[in-house]
């Protein structure tokens, strides 16, 4: 997205990423088009200010409440906290001061009436206790050392290149995903992203070595099981040896199969930084991978 | 009686290749209806007061198909819940709503009070001052389940339903070509699979792919299908998109959209597939076609799913020129 937005900005003065304006200099130079990006919303405008080409159908309404909420998180979280803590105040200190005596008794609808709020109250405050025990915990991402590299292997047709690439770009731009090997039918078809430099050749990544990696009980494990296997925490696992062109600071890995015969090694700069909806699509991208490398293995 | 919940379920399930080459192979026949699993229970993640999922301290107790997480602490970054969660255990009832039922509930008990009390003896001010308190309260709580769809660790509650009226078809342009076929066969899967999605529609270059639940009146011949939808396409002016467009809530249905879009729409997003920068492709259009999606929830869609979404709308770019490309592959 980025390069189509790199294209039209060739003729602006001010190269912005994501700006609220854009200048439209294709194909009809004459009437510049001012839009809104799409986060948050755009918001309507007159048809006849676009010229031709431009998109016109309905647009979303901006929602105030909830660009509120989201950039106010930590507050909204506490309000109601405090909004139940100084209810439950507020009754105690009304039936205090108003000369009622101290006693609940349901016959009074006063107290009724004290009851009732004191129930809201206590929802208020649990509802705020809920949501500040959701509250997700923010790990910050440690760089990975190492070079960046990208080695293809010659042997694939130029379609599963293609996929592949397509794969890397998705993970790396949606996940914490650093570095990214690809090894099948018992050779390495990819690694791409950051990889742990060589010691001998400096500046080089290290290579990958095919045959002690399937030897490698990580390597077995993933593939007698058949299932996907995540590593949220690296430091703690005795397997970091074994894949040894991982960066040394690689946080969490993801060991995917392709297949029966291959593995896509993803390795994240976050601890615990895959998240459920990442595994599941990972897992159907790497469908997708093995049957494509399984295709143009077979020509 | 209030009990301990289970774990979440978690949508991928155990992954054979058997099964996404068959889903290819499908595409290539373009079957007409079929038994596609089509609303997975995707996460039945968390929302406010009372989110489900699994336990704190997880000692393996979550149940979980094919992807095994072998994380300890339960705290992730993103949107994923492993707390020990109450629930009340009824089906169908979603318990991050409790604070509206409990807010309507009381404060029309506190009203109830107030006119009984007014019409037996006089009410004092303690009493008024009360009851004022206790309305507001019970109007803030109405508002906090919907507040609480805002926070960064609320999950789309898969609250999805299969609104009547709709009849599942998957029909694809017969001019694509093999591999073409058997890549939008499997976006489309994967869309309806992974997302909170009920219907899809993937038009690229001059091929269509439409699956899901859609707005079929009448019984139409796939080709006829396919025409009908290039006729609504064309009419909504989706190819001239450039940004993703996202209606969180129910888009307009008077519009154009109204009539192509199928009944019980809730949430509509169309990712364009902007075209690659070479420059031998004629760079006067920015994009080469769209995805949309139609979910029966709103607020289906979080940041994350849009980004995975925009990942498998760049699939197709430079399909156009690929199709060229591939021109002795598609013998395959």
């Amino acid at each position: 997205m980025e390069v189509g937005c790199l294209l039209l900005f060739r003729t602006l003065s001010s190269p912005l990423i994501r700006p609220p304006l854009r200048r439209h200099s294709w194909p009809v130079p004459s009437s510049p088009l001012l839009r809104a990006s799409s986060s948050p919303p755009p918001l309507p405008s007159p048809p006849s200010a676009y010229p031709q080409g431009a998109y016109r159908g309905p647009k979303p309404r901006r929602d105030l409440v909830g660009d509120w909420v989201s950039n106010n998180d930590g507050f909204v979280r506490s309000l109601p906290i405090f909004v139940g803590g100084l209810s439950l105040l507020a009754v105690l200190l009304n039936r205090a001061f108003s000369g009622i005596a101290p006693v609940t008794d349901a016959s009074s609808s006063q107290s009724r009436a004290d009851i009732l709020t004191l129930a809201l109250a206590v929802t208020n405050l649990l509802s705020g206790l809920v949501w500040l025990s959701i509250r997700p915990k923010y790990i910050s991402p440690v760089v990975p050392q190492g070079v960046d590299c990208k080695r293809i292997n010659s042997k694939i047709a130029n379609y599963a290149v293609l996929e592949l690439l397509w794969a890397w770009e998705s993970l790396s731009a949606t996940t914490c995903c650093r570095s990214l090997v690809v090894v099948h039918g018992g050779f390495c078809l990819l690694q791409i992203g950051v990889a742990a430099e060589s010691l001998t050749e400096v500046g080089e990544a290290v290579a990958v070595d095919v045959h002690k990696l399937i030897q490698s009980s990580v390597y077995r494990n993933v593939a007698e099981s058949g299932k996907q296997s995540y590593l949220a925490n690296l430091s703690l696992y005795p397997a970091k040896s074994e894949l040894p062109f991982l960066p040394t600071t690689t946080q969490a890995v993801i060991l995917q199969p392709l297949g029966n015969s291959g593995i896509a090694i993803i390795g994240g700069d976050t601890i615990r930084g895959f998240t459920d909806l990442d595994q599941a699509w990972i897992t159907l991208i790497a469908e997708k991978l093995d049957v494509t490398l399984s295709k143009s293995q077979d020509n | 009686m209030p009990s301990l919940s289970r774990a979440s379920h978690v949508s991928a399930e155990s992954s054979t290749r058997g099964e996404s080459a068959r889903e290819m192979e499908r595409g290539c026949g373009t079957i007409l209806g079929g038994s596609i699993p089509l609303l997975q229970p995707r996460r039945k993640g968390a929302n406010s007061l009372f989110p489900r999922s699994s336990s704190r301290r997880a000692q393996n107790r979550r149940r979980f198909a094919g992807v095994r997480a072998q994380d300890r602490n339960s705290q992730q970054q993103q949107l994923n819940l492993s707390v020990l969660r109450f629930t009340l255990g009824i089906p169908g009832l979603d318990e991050s709503y409790l604070p509206r039922y409990i807010g309507l509930g009381f404060g029309s008990l506190i009203l109830l009070n107030h006119f009984f009390s007014s019409s037996s003896s006089n009410v004092t001010s303690a009493q008024l001052r009360s009851e004022a308190l206790g309305i507001c309260l019970a109007a803030f709580s109405t508002a906090l389940p919907y507040l609480g769809k805002f926070l960064k660790s609320a999950t789309p509650v898969d609250r999805s339903s299969l609104p009547e009226g709709n009849k599942q078809i998957f029909v694809m342009s017969e001019n694509a070509s093999v591999t073409q076929k058997e890549d939008l066969a499997w976006a489309s899967y994967v869309l309806l699979r992974n997302t909170n999605t009920m219907s899809v529609l993937i038009a690229v270059g001059d091929v269509l792919c439409v699956r899901g639940y859609w707005n079929m009146t009448e019984d139409l011949s796939k080709a006829h299908i396919v025409e009908w939808f290039k006729s609504q396409i064309q009419q909504t002016g989706f190819h001239d998109l450039e940004d993703t467009l996202y209606f969180p809530q129910k888009p307009d249905s008077d519009s154009q959209l109204g009539r192509m879009l199928p009944k019980g729409t809730l949430s509509l997003l169309v990712q364009p597939v902007l075209s690659t920068s070479t420059p031998t492709i004629n760079v006067t259009k920015k994009t080469e076609g769209f995805v949309l999606l139609v979910s029966s929830a709103d607020y289906a869609y979080g940041d994350k799913d849009r980004a995975w979404i925009r990942a498998v709308a760049n699939k197709f770019q430079g399909i156009n020129a690929s199709r060229n490309f591939h021109g002795v592959e598609t013998s395959q």
